[in-house]
């Protein structure tokens, strides 16, 4: 599904990718570990097609270079990143960006956009899934919602919109063991044989509740260790200065 | 600089002589100073006499029989209607309301007061006004339904101005929504000056909406003075774009305890656009709350001016005040300009502003267009929940809806 080779990264002069490869399938779970300033939220933001970013190497995804993609092509196209700051807009509300989002996809993809009522009626599903309230749906987009509502609303999005790859910038960050457990129930519930994650985080709890094909360790703008999921663990005790 | 204006006080039919002795004197007061210029510290951002002497060859006052042009009722939501054309009443419609509740009366000369005595538009108005009306609403009597008050101008209008005064009485215990909807069938280039008295009596409640339905090339002022006695509420929300020139001069006194005002305005500015909004707000009395927040957005040559002065007095002690000005500067040939000040004489109060103005958040674009939604949406997305933050204190419905919607309009460019 991704194919990135030889990525190399610079900001504001600053080179912060430096040659990173890495090979996500359908189907799989994939872990990004590292220490600070390795590089991982670079990482997905170029894959969000964030602009400022120089960029050298190749992305394909599905087979297409990535670098051809305006970042609401990639959307319309599965790729979802759930930010690790989502942001606030005044004055935006919730169900209305929510409804937007969606039938700017769904037409992107030639499907029936939907109409207030059944969007409603999906909505408040999925919402229910997260043990959102739906008040919470009618205010303003983050607006003054907590750092754990502003993760859920994040999940919420990535279930409505169904993406092919979900890439998670430490969503767990922020989170009390109840709004982790359901964020990684989302998570499990949602994946299946045909999409893909890259979950972005710092710690190994995560992984309790969400099994991983493969850990990478990335550290100064490459991926120095793969493994499977032990390498969580493994990390977790010893910090990343044996492997750095 | 060229005489741009020529105004008669005998081109208005059927007066009195007394009435005419009054509009004379007010005329000479106007043509002692003329139309304000920016050595005027009330209009440093905004040199009306300057803009007009550009824009016009030769503004007249003219008198004509007003009829009802087709109105084009509203069908959003029920409501009470009067209907101006070209500022005289034409007609009225109070039938979702108990009868004797509600008077509406011509403007009578004689109940004139002089609201300002430096401004020269106020001395005009007395001299060359049309027409108007005083309405009032009985004690105890809450509106079933809002009142929009249709102001339509239609021709002949070419470099004419028209001038009209209209005063709401408020009486205790009595609550009203007001919607001003300005309408305008005409493209002529022409001249709005408009005084509207409000006067709020205890415990009364008055939601007062401005709105414009149409862009066209009108020059309006509106200079809005209202007096509020004990725990009255008074709510303003200026909603308004395409308009050549607009200024919005709010004179606010809270006169009494615990009264309460606020002003939001969302503005949305394009073009060679110029608009003004100007606030005073008098706290003459102790434990009152004022809130303003005025909010532009300024695109290609535009211009947005906001001066909001807050006033207290030495006896109003436990004054809540605030003001908030901030700008979507989208043009860099675009200006916005604000001039928060605060004039405090009381120890025990708590005032304060801010104003900011800046362009749109790259990041917040950069995550709407994550979710696929393509940038011409983000970037309107943005700049609508922007301005219609605005009106989040008012109570959800098919009002607040209507609104929602003519705002976004607004923003699309009609």
């Amino acid at each position: 599904m991704l194919n990135i080779k030889n990525l190399e990264v610079t900001i504001d002069n600053k080179h912060i990718l430096k040659g990173l490869n890495l090979d996500i399938k359908h189907g799989e779970v994939h872990v990004i570990m590292g220490p600070n300033g390795s590089g991982k939220s670079t990482l997905a933001n170029v894959l969000s097609g964030k602009n400022g970013y120089e960029t050298k190497g190749d992305i394909k995804y599905n087979g297409e270079s990535l670098s051809k993609l305006s970042t609401e092509e990639r959307a319309q196209k599965g790729i979802f990143l759930a930010f690790q700051y989502p942001l606030e807009i005044p004055g935006v509300n919730t169900n209305i960006f929510l409804k937007t989002s969606l039938n700017s996809v769904r037409k992107a993809n030639g499907k029936k956009e939907l109409d207030t009522l059944a969007f409603l009626k999906l909505i408040k599903e999925k919402a229910t899934e997260l043990g959102i309230d739906e008040k919470f749906l009618s205010r303003q987009l983050n607006v003054g919602f907590s750092g754990g509502e502003k993760k859920k609303n994040e999940i919420l999005q990535m279930k409505l919109l169904q993406p092919k790859l979900s890439i998670l910038d430490e969503t767990d960050s922020g989170l009390d063991i109840d709004a982790l457990r359901i964020v990684a129930d989302g998570v499990n519930t949602f994946k299946n044989k045909d999409n893909a994650f890259l979950i972005i985080t710092h710690y190994q709890r995560l992984l309790d509740y969400i099994r991983p094909d493969f850990v990478h360790v990335l550290s100064n703008g490459k991926i120095i260790k793969t493994g499977n999921a032990d390498l969580g663990v493994q990390l977790e005790k010893t910090g990343y200065s044996n492997l750095v | 600089m060229k005489q741009y204006y020529d105004f008669k006080v005998e081109k208005i039919k059927e007066l009195s002589q007394n009435e005419i002795n009054f509009r004379k004197k007010n005329l000479e007061l106007f043509y002692e100073s003329g139309f304000p210029n920016k050595k005027d510290e009330d209009w440093k951002f905004s040199d009306l006499n300057y803009i007009l002497s550009n824009n016009f060859d030769n503004i007249v006052n003219n008198d004509y029989l007003s009829k009802e042009e087709n109105l084009k009722l509203i069908n959003d939501f029920e409501h009470n209607y009067i209907s101006l054309s070209n500022g005289r009443l034409v007609s009225s419609d109070f039938s979702h309301e108990e009868k004797n509740k509600i008077s509406i009366e011509n403007f009578n000369y004689k109940d004139e007061k002089n609201l300002d005595k430096k401004n020269s538009l106020n001395f005009l108005n007395h001299a060359l006004a049309l027409g108007g009306f005083i309405l009032e609403i009985s004690k105890n009597y809450k509106l079933k339904k809002p009142l929009v008050i249709y102001n339509n101008f239609s021709n002949p209008l070419k470099e004419t101005i028209i001038n009209y005064k209209n005063s709401f009485i408020i009486n205790e215990n009595s609550e009203l929504n007001l919607i001003n909807y300005i309408d305008n069938f005409s493209k002529e280039n022409f001249m709005v000056n408009t005084i509207e008295n409000i006067i709020m009596e205890k415990n009364s409640s008055l939601n007062n909406i401005l709105i414009n339905n149409s862009k066209c090339n009108g020059y309006f002022y509106k200079y809005i003075k209202s007096d509020l006695k004990k725990n009255s509420n008074l709510q303003n929300y200026l909603i308004s774009s395409g308009l050549k020139f607009n200024k919005l001069d709010i004179e606010i006194n809270l006169n009494e305890e615990n009264s309460k005002s606020s002003v939001f305005s969302a503005l949305n500015l394009v073009k060679q656009e110029h608009q003004e909004i100007k606030t005073r707000i008098n706290h003459n009395a102790a434990k009152c709350y004022s809130y303003q927040k005025v909010k532009n957005v300024l695109n290609n040559h535009s211009k947005g001016v906001y001066q909001g002065k807050i006033f207290v007095k030495n006896i109003a002690q436990k004054t809540d005040a605030y003001q908030l000005s901030r700008a979507l500067i989208l043009d860099d040939n675009a200006e916005f300009d604000a001039k928060p000040e605060l004039e405090i004489y009381a120890d025990d109060v708590k005032c304060s502003h801010g104003s900011t103005s800046g362009s749109i958040d790259l990041d917040s674009i950069h995550y709407l267009k994550s979710r696929g939604i393509n940038e011409k949406d983000a970037f309107q997305m943005i700049i609508n929940g922007f301005l219609c933050e605005i009106l989040e204190k008012l109570s959800e419905g098919k009002l607040k809806n209507f609104l929602i919607e003519k705002l976004e309009r607004q923003i699309n460019g009609y």
